[in-house]
């Protein structure tokens, strides 16, 4: 056998180097085309960060606004990253010295942005911090920053089921409402119908707009309120009963929820009753995550305050915060900038180094890799300082 | 001035990583430099529900036994970077479904009209034998051609090391007779039956270039390594890897900055002294290493006019290598449940690696290689379900006529192209059972890359352009005295060994640059 192997003729050691060389040699001494179409979608879908003007400021409620923002050409953003309804933009602020980051749901359709506009629906939170400064002082022509489109509660076709019943509360509307108009405009392609509970009729948020989208046929909107009761609403909460008798009989659905904490909390307990399948229910993130003492499995002892001792690229600052804050937080409260993107644990945009101490992190919120903790990482947005602490933080983007 | 540095390393890929750890080890002063939040490039993690993702790492080559470490074990241990590796001891099934007209189909044990369907296990007599036994005469071939390979890897160190190239041709005379034949060349002297080269070949698509283009040695080499002692993948996905190193590096003094991008590389006479992060913060040391795409490089980083002439010359010169699309699944159901029997199955459209490239000039194409990830780590997802990954890969800018609206509705049109070519060769069902979905196409892949297409794999490994006269000609490729190129885009192209090995490569110069006060 090894003898066939001299039929292989032994000429082109030589050439081969030489050759080489001759090849480039031949080619012209300047950069080549344009980039390549993948290259072009990546940087248009997922913009490092995008400078918008409000053009309009839309008065929902008497605590809840609609901002219509356009890209702000001057600053170099020339168009809008298109985007998947349900998707979220970070809002970057400075409040009081603080820099500040906050996520909020698109609530236009994804067509819009190919015009230029998007719009964030916020509401008022009581002691919210960006949330209150939004709502005081942004007007038309002012200046904002925000990220990308992230997130990933949006409708997938080949996960999800045909037929999505949408559970919203107070301004967990927001996505959903990107959602009805995507389908209206044939972008997004489910049975639809919108299951939307609020305290009374006066509180629904976008009620004209959702009055429009049942009109359509395509989707399905219900309202129920639980203080009040009114002809053409359902009474009470969103309940198990309540979600069967809008749901198909025979046929798989999927539920997708966004809105407040609590209202996680009473909605697990009645989808659970339904008895489907893990991957028909999904949740929006609600945000922020507080008062971890609450939590069955907070530890004990834990002093009220804590020093962290911080380095980002080249510069390492101590800081002293409350335990009640996240990391996260306790460091924006200091005037340090970090990455934050989701602030619910989920994106992990914020990743980190702990080099010494301990945090806690809510069961819910716990969404590191695995070698993460075998290397001592953390989310900055959802671990609470236990102790004094030693991390490392990547420059805030 | 700001601080300054012995080594700057640009970008935390594999390369970088393995650059940077060498450099910090030898006690240089050393920043790397990383444009995302995290370490690795290809070589990570992603979460997405109750299921952790792995983005790319089929298997690792060369990760050997306890006892006899592989090459990759062997780097880690020198490192000092804490992995806990899964060996597996089988190489690929290969499952080539019957098209119309095509003679000698057989029905495969999942009951799919085939013309190959190959289980190979590792280890040279066992491979060989198994090839034997689906193509009769093709025994003494197979042996003969990795005894090639054994007989060419002592080759390859010595052309490392330009004084040594003179005593291959004494101490492998055959180095010479086969340095830039094919594959297919070198099989057919071989005299190895067409349909065992063509299971043979499987491995074409991990480096990117067909049978009748890849450079024999080379390929030799890799499934060499592959077949030898089997392949390792570590236990926590390749983020474990990467931030394994991360930790090294830190612990021998050097320092990493994630979300720090190089926007510029500053220029003083005539040659890199600095680097602008992020459009603001300037960065001296005296050497560099570039872990970024030369094309990418050169057009994002330096004026044109700073520009070797020659590094201008190379990208004109120089095809950019192929794309990945990736469909990851989280299932509601088990590997058992599923009725998967395999860790890695290649389904392919043709057995011949050449019709299979032609194939893969369109992304919609009948390739596709399908992992999962529970059949060799019993952790990797929790009770009840399984995940698993597809692959497919494709040449040149397939994502052309995309615009951003259409996006999604394409990356799920590619998905679903792909879960049917796995569902259809396999006669399983997934589609059903999908609770998690992620899916990276060659933008995606751009996105955390930032290559031209996408491309993990750097520039294709044409016969001109193959890993033997890179290898020479490795020092005479790189653009300054001072600044060397290492990842993908070099000598050993794609695959975290190569990368990392790249790296280590790039570190050993600087470091004995450094020393001799170059």
């Amino acid at each position: 056998m090894a003898s066939k192997i001299k039929s292989v003729k032994t000429n082109k050691f030589i050439p081969l180097l030489s050759g080489r060389q001759k090849k480039f040699e031949g080619e012209m001494a300047r950069l080549p085309e344009m980039p390549d179409q993948a290259f072009v979608l990546a940087k248009a879908l997922h913009p490092k960060k995008q400078f918008l003007k409000v053009a309009e400021v839309i008065e929902r409620a008497e605590d809840c606004k609609s901002f219509v923002l356009v890209p702000d050409e001057e600053k170099g953003t020339k168009s809008l990253a298109y985007f998947g309804a349900g998707k979220y933009l970070t809002v970057f602020e400075e409040v009081e010295g603080m820099k500040i980051t906050r996520a909020y749901s698109i609530s236009s359709k994804p067509k819009d942005s190919l015009e230029g506009r998007y719009m964030l629906t916020i509401k008022r939170v009581d002691g919210g911090l960006m949330s209150n400064y939004i709502l005081d002082t942004w007007e038309v022509g002012r200046s904002v920053t925000v990220s990308a489109p992230e997130g990933h509660f949006e409708y997938q076709p080949l996960r999800d089921a045909k037929n999505v019943i949408c559970l919203a509360g107070g301004s967990g509307i927001t996505p959903f409402i990107s959602m009805a108009g995507a389908v209206i405009d044939g972008d997004e392609d489910f049975n639809m119908t919108l299951i939307y509970g609020s305290r009374n009729r006066e509180n629904i948020l976008f009620y004209d707009e959702l009055e429009e989208i049942n009109k359509n046929g395509k989707v399905n909107v219900v309202h129920v309120l639980s203080d009040d009761d009114a002809e053409g609403f359902e009474k009470g909460f969103i309940t198990a009963e309540l979600i069967k008798k809008y749901a198909p009989d025979n046929e798989p659905y999927s539920i997708f929820i966004c809105g407040p904490q609590a209202m996680y909390e009473f909605l697990d307990k009645e989808i659970a009753k339904l008895g489907l399948p893990k991957k028909y229910v999904r949740h929006e993130m609600f945000g922020e995550f507080r008062n971890p003492a609450s939590q069955a499995d907070y530890p004990s002892d834990v002093p009220e305050t804590v020093s962290i001792t911080v380095t980002i690229q080249d510069e390492t600052t101590t800081v002293t915060g409350s335990t009640n804050d996240t990391v996260l937080q306790i460091l924006e409260k200091n005037g340090i900038a970090a990455p934050a993107r989701c602030r619910s644990g989920e994106c992990g945009f914020c990743h980190s180094h702990l080099l010494e101490g301990k945090v806690y992190v809510p069961k819910a919120l716990e969404y590191r890799r695995l070698a993460d903790f075998k290397f001592g990482c953390i989310h900055p947005c959802c671990s609470f300082p236990l102790t004094d602490l030693v991390i490392n933080v990547p420059v805030a983007k | 001035m700001s601080k300054k540095y012995d080594v700057i390393v640009i970008g935390a890929g594999n390369g970088g990583l393995g650059a940077a750890v060498t450099c910090a080890k030898a006690g240089l002063k050393t920043l790397l430099l990383e444009k995302h939040n995290l370490p690795g490039g290809s070589a990570s993690s992603f979460v997405r529900g109750r299921f952790e993702f792995e983005p790319s790492l089929h298997e690792l080559a060369g990760v050997g036994n306890p006892e006899d470490p592989g090459a990759i074990d062997q780097m880690f241990r020198r490192f000092g970077a804490d992995v806990d590796w899964i060996r597996h001891a089988s190489t690929f099934r290969l499952v080539v479904p019957a098209k119309e007209g095509d003679k000698d189909t057989f029905i495969s044990e999942d009951g799919v009209e085939v013309t190959v369907d190959a289980r190979m296990p590792a280890g040279f007599e066992p491979f060989a034998k198994k090839l034997e036994e689906l193509v009769p005469g093709s025994y003494d071939s197979c042996m003969a051609a990795f005894d090639l390979a054994t007989r060419m890897y002592s080759a390859l160190d010595k052309l490392e090391k330009p004084l040594e190239i003179p005593s291959i041709l004494k101490d492998v005379p055959d180095f010479m007779r086969i340095t830039g034949h094919t594959i297919n060349e070198v099989l057919d002297a071989l005299g190895m039956p067409k349909k065992a080269q063509d299971i043979f070949n499987t491995y074409w698509c991990y480096m990117g270039v067909p049978g009748s283009i890849f450079d024999y040695l080379y390929y030799s080499l890799v499934l060499h390594s592959y077949v030898k002692a089997g392949t390792g993948i570590p236990t926590l996905r390749s983020h474990e890897m990467s931030l394994a190193v991360d930790k090294k590096i830190r612990d021998y003094g050097g320092d990493i900055w994630y979300n720090s991008e190089v926007t510029k590389v500053i220029m003083k006479n005539g040659k890199p002294a600095g680097v602008v992060v992020n459009g603001e913060k300037e960065v001296y040391a005296s050497h560099f290493i570039c872990n970024s795409h030369p094309n990418i490089t050169w057009s994002e980083l330096f004026e044109e006019k700073e520009v070797p002439k020659k590094q201008l010359k190379m990208l004109n010169a120089r095809k950019v290598a192929c794309t990945l699309t990736t469909v990851y699944l989280g299932m509601n159901k088990t590997k058992e449940e599923l009725g998967f029997k395999d860790y890695s199955v290649f389904i392919a459209p043709d057995s011949d690696s050449d019709k299979q490239f032609e194939d893969c000039q369109n992304l919609f194409n009948g390739f596709c290689i399908i992992n999962c990830l529970n059949e060799i780590n019993s952790n990797a997802s929790p009770e009840g379900t399984s995940q698993l990954f597809l692959t497919t890969m494709s040449f040149g800018d397939v994502m052309k006529d995309v615009r951003p609206q259409d996006y999604k509705k394409f990356k799920n049109k590619i998905a679903e192209h792909m879960i049917n070519v796995c569902e259809k060769a396999l006669n399983i069902s997934i589609k059903p059972y999908i609770e998690e979905i992620e899916i990276a196409v060659p933008a995606t892949f751009c996105r955390y890359l930032n290559t031209p297409y996408g491309t993990p794999y750097g520039y294709m490994l044409e016969k001109w352009d193959s890993i033997i006269p890179r290898t020479i000609q490795y020092i005479q490729d790189q653009p300054f005295d001072n600044f060397l190129f290492c990842g993908a885009s070099q000598e050993r192209g794609d695959g975290y060994g190569c990368a990392y090995y790249s790296g280590e490569k790039a570190a050993t110069l600087t470091i004995k640059a450094i020393k001799e006060g170059k």
